[in-house]
């Protein structure tokens, strides 16, 4: 059945469950790419804008588009492990996604960081390591083998405790879940919505250097920015071209 | 203002601030500050002054004394930017101008740092600020003897206000007339505002809250060389456009011209201190791996209230073993973080707050205390315009992860966010220290800051998250989500009346150390709940015109000879 945006009843607060409605029951994206090809608005594509963008803007985001970084910095069960939890935190349950473990990879190999530790926890390089052991170890607790051979539904268990801080045991022991949850959401947001395929997806209209802004009033867009969608479109919708792009990365 | 200016601003058809010429030194065709003609002093040459850190409190400093004729070279620990090509409109590129190097964060109530309350480059953190440029009010400054809590400044708010006065005009700041605090007008009119901005203001309105627009650092009309605004919302990504202001655009050429030196990519790791006069000799510093020592007749510590006490612990000495001018163990205390919770509201139609600068209106009324509200001091409301990383961060608080947390970021065009600042009191035991847990790359100690908030502070950021849900509920949002944070960094350092509670003295000069000054927010007693950047830029403003007059005593004491005799002199 189709939405209509101006009501809220798609959000998770104000619905009896406390989940959102299914994404399936938007438009595929039929311009660009969307992760998972979510469209809500799905005629636009901030990266047609690009023309329009600064050269050091244009450079830096076509890149983040155009090369996904390999894994350096962690192990391969690391990225295992945690790759099914950046897959997962992000509800990213097929194909095209976004890179997120890679783009975090990519990070903290470089040795960027925020600038700040909480007081008892190690650095985020480390933080990242333990995670990865402790959703082992809280996996084990659950009588799996690992948290890459847990079900879907204790995967999901785990990670609902882990951001209510309510891990126990092993690495929990060692240092606070809820710091460590702070510290791997932030930068899985950071990835994931650094991302145009995301701006696609929330319609955000994307850097505007330099021609700026002008029509900023209630319901109001620029000529280039994309209309919300709410019905689907019964041919294109099931058009499967539509996961053309990933492919091209090699995924 | 003289005869003379108002002769020449009628002229010219447009004020024109005295004695800065910044916006009309920048070239109309590039971002850049011009640096080709900038002095370049040797290391052994004694300078008038050396200013650790190119922020609001240095670059100001800089510039008015450079006006005077002094010798002044500014260290900065980070680039000098070139917004053409080291800025771009994009959250996740923009890691670079925070102060990234590690910190440790600690406390009941732990104040995440990096991005959120650092800069890192010439300008400092202006250069990613909001752009809210709000005096304080009056009552600022003796909130001790009116309301009994904090500390009174040993100076007031008529010390300050020409100084605020002119930098309003310098950057310039544009908004509505002004009712609260100290009611004044802006050099230029208030900028338009969204939608977003306006449903706010209604709400706000129903339940008897004026908001108004402004007050912002950000050019309505050309200034100089300085385009006007174009609203394109990455205000705290550095402004490609030189519409903010941020000292690289508002003091930093002018300094230049009259004879500063920027040096960048200068990190100051110790200031030096001759051990028989007790005297500072100059700064010890590292560029390009390469450790050197700049000569000065004074030396002023600008890098904001966690490196500027960091500076002073670990420049320890025989006469100093507890670290510069802490004999008192007064530095690094007091340090302060305002209480900034957002509350985002949901409406049925579009409001893409991404667009129009984040700072657009704001409210005072709630800044005095009220005490039938229960607690001293009160909080301001301003708009912010969260980015989509941020927005998601904002949906993450509220404990959202997985679809839902996808759900309500798709929503993000719906959306419109107030954020609160709210006065939170200054306590010792809320301190930079150093420590060896994690060094950086030149071996040093690192900052450790602890924060917990005292009862008056949950009761006032309680309070004000409640006015914001309030003001949402009368604009009939369909739906709110709050996010728990802080914001800015003040106090560390403090000025005072008694040597044994603060670390300065009214004018900024170490109780214990005859030619050491402190010139950023770290020198602030107490916060108010408006932003800091301008209060800074009027301390320091204020500390020029103190040097200059020399009503500072004991500050020039010849180190080296004869050269002394002229510097007085020079300027007019």
């Amino acid at each position: 059945m189709p939405r209509d945006f101006s009501q809220a009843l798609h959000l998770p607060n104000l619905r009896g469950d406390g989940q959102p409605a299914s994404p399936e029951e938007l438009p595929r994206q039929r311009n660009g790419v969307t992760p998972q090809m979510h469209g809500r608005y799905p005629d636009y594509n901030v990266l047609d804008e690009a023309d329009h963008w600064d050269e050091a803007t244009r450079r830096l985001v076509m890149k983040r588009v155009e090369e996904v970084p390999p894994i350096r910095f962690f192990t391969a069960d690391e990225a295992m492990t945690l790759g099914i939890f950046c897959d997962l935190v992000m509800a990213q349950d097929r194909e095209p996604r976004i890179p997120v473990l890679n783009m975090v990879d990519a990070k903290l190999f470089a040795g960027e960081l925020d600038g700040f530790v909480f007081a008892g926890m190690p650095d985020d390089c480390e933080t990242w390591r333990r995670v990865a052991r402790g959703l082992d170890a809280s996996a084990r607790q659950h009588g799996s083998k690992d948290f890459v051979h847990a079900s879907a539904e204790t995967q999901c268990a785990i990670i609902d405790s882990f951001s209510k801080g309510e891990l126990h045991g092993e690495v929990w022991d060692e240092m606070s879940p809820k710091r460590a949850w702070s510290v791997v959401m932030r930068a899985v947001l950071s990835a994931f919505y650094s991302h145009p395929w995301a701006w696609n997806e929330i319609g955000f209209g994307g850097p505007a250097y330099p021609r700026g802004y002008a029509r900023f009033g209630i319901g109001q867009r620029e000529s280039w920015e994309g209309a919300p969608a709410f019905e689907q479109d019964p041919v294109k919708d099931v058009e499967p071209g539509a996961k053309g792009p990933i492919e091209d990365l090699g995924r | 203002m003289s005869l003379r200016h108002n002769l020449r601003t009628l002229a010219r058809g447009a004020i024109r601030p005295p004695e800065n010429d910044s916006a009309f030194l920048l070239d109309p065709h590039r971002r850049a500050v011009p640096t080709e003609r900038m002095a370049r002093y040797d290391d052994t040459y004694p300078v008038d002054m050396a200013i650790v850190g190119a922020g609001a409190g240095g670059a100001t400093l800089a510039q008015r004394l450079a006006r005077k004729g002094w010798k002044v070279v500014v260290l900065e620990s980070g680039p000098f930017w070139d917004p053409d090509v080291d800025w771009v409109s994009d959250e996740a590129g923009s890691h670079k101008l925070y102060w990234t190097a590690p910190r440790v964060t600690g406390g009941q109530d732990p104040v995440e740092l990096g991005k959120n309350n650092s800069g890192h480059g010439v300008g400092g953190s202006m250069v990613h600020y909001a752009g809210y440029c709000p005096r304080f009010h009056p009552s600022d400054f003796e909130v001790r003897t009116r309301d009994g809590v904090g500390e009174d400044w040993p100076i007031s708010y008529w010390d300050l206000k020409a100084h605020y006065e002119r930098l309003e005009l310098e950057l310039p700041v544009a908004g509505d007339r002004w009712p609260w605090g100290d009611p004044h007008r802006y050099p230029h009119t208030a900028h338009p505002v969204a939608g977003g901005a306006e449903l706010a203001r209604e709400g706000a309105r129903k339940l008897g809250i004026e908001m108004r627009v402004g007050p912002v650092g950000i050019t309505n009309g050309a200034f100089g060389n300085r385009p006007h605004c174009i609203y394109r919302g990455f205000c705290l990504q550095g402004c490609k456009v030189n519409a903010k202001a941020s000292p690289l655009v508002t003091h930093i050429p002018d300094a230049i011209e009259h004879g500063a030196e920027f040096r960048a990519n200068c990190m100051v790791t110790r200031v030096e201190i001759d051990e028989s006069s007790g005297r500072v000799t100059g700064v010890r510093y590292v560029n390009e791996g390469r450790e050197r020592f700049q000569r000065a007749d004074v030396v002023v510590v600008a890098g904001y209230s966690i490196e500027t006490p960091r500076l002073l612990l670990n420049s320890t000495s025989a006469r100093f073993p507890h670290g510069l001018a802490n004999q008192n163990d007064q530095v690094g205390r007091c340090v302060m973080v305002q209480g900034a919770p957002q509350v985002a509201g949901r409406f049925p139609q579009e409001m893409r707050m991404y667009k129009a600068p984040p700072p657009e209106i704001s409210s005072e009324q709630f800044y005095e205390t009220d005490p039938r509200r229960g607690f001293a001091r009160g909080f301001s409301i301003q708009t912010v315009g969260p980015l989509p990383i941020e927005w998601a961060q904002h949906v993450q608080a509220e404990g959202h992860w997985g679809p839902a947390l996808r759900e309500y970021a798709r929503d993000y065009n719906h959306w419109y966010t107030l954020g609160i600042l709210s006065e939170l009191l200054p306590l010792p035991e809320n301190r930079v220290t150093v420590t060896r847990d994690f060094e950086d790359e030149y071996g040093l100690p690192v900052a450790r800051m602890d924060y917990t908030q005292c009862e008056n502070d949950r009761k006032n950021i309680a309070y004000a998250k409640q006015t914001l849900h309030d003001i949402f509920d009368a604009a009939d949002a369909q739906d709110v989500l709050v996010i728990d944070r802080y914001a800015h960094l003040v106090g560390g350092c403090r000025m005072g009346s008694d040597p044994e509670r603060s670390v300065v003295r009214a004018d900024h000069r170490a109780w214990e150390v005859p030619n050491l000054f402190i010139a950023d927010g770290s020198v602030m007693p107490t916060q108010g709940s408006a932003n800091p950047a301008l209060t800074i830029m009027a301390l320091s403003s204020r500390l020029a015109q103190l040097l200059h007059e020399k009503r500072i005593a004991a500050e020039r004491e010849p180190l080296g000879g004869a050269r002394r005799q002229k510097v007085g002199s020079r300027g007019s």
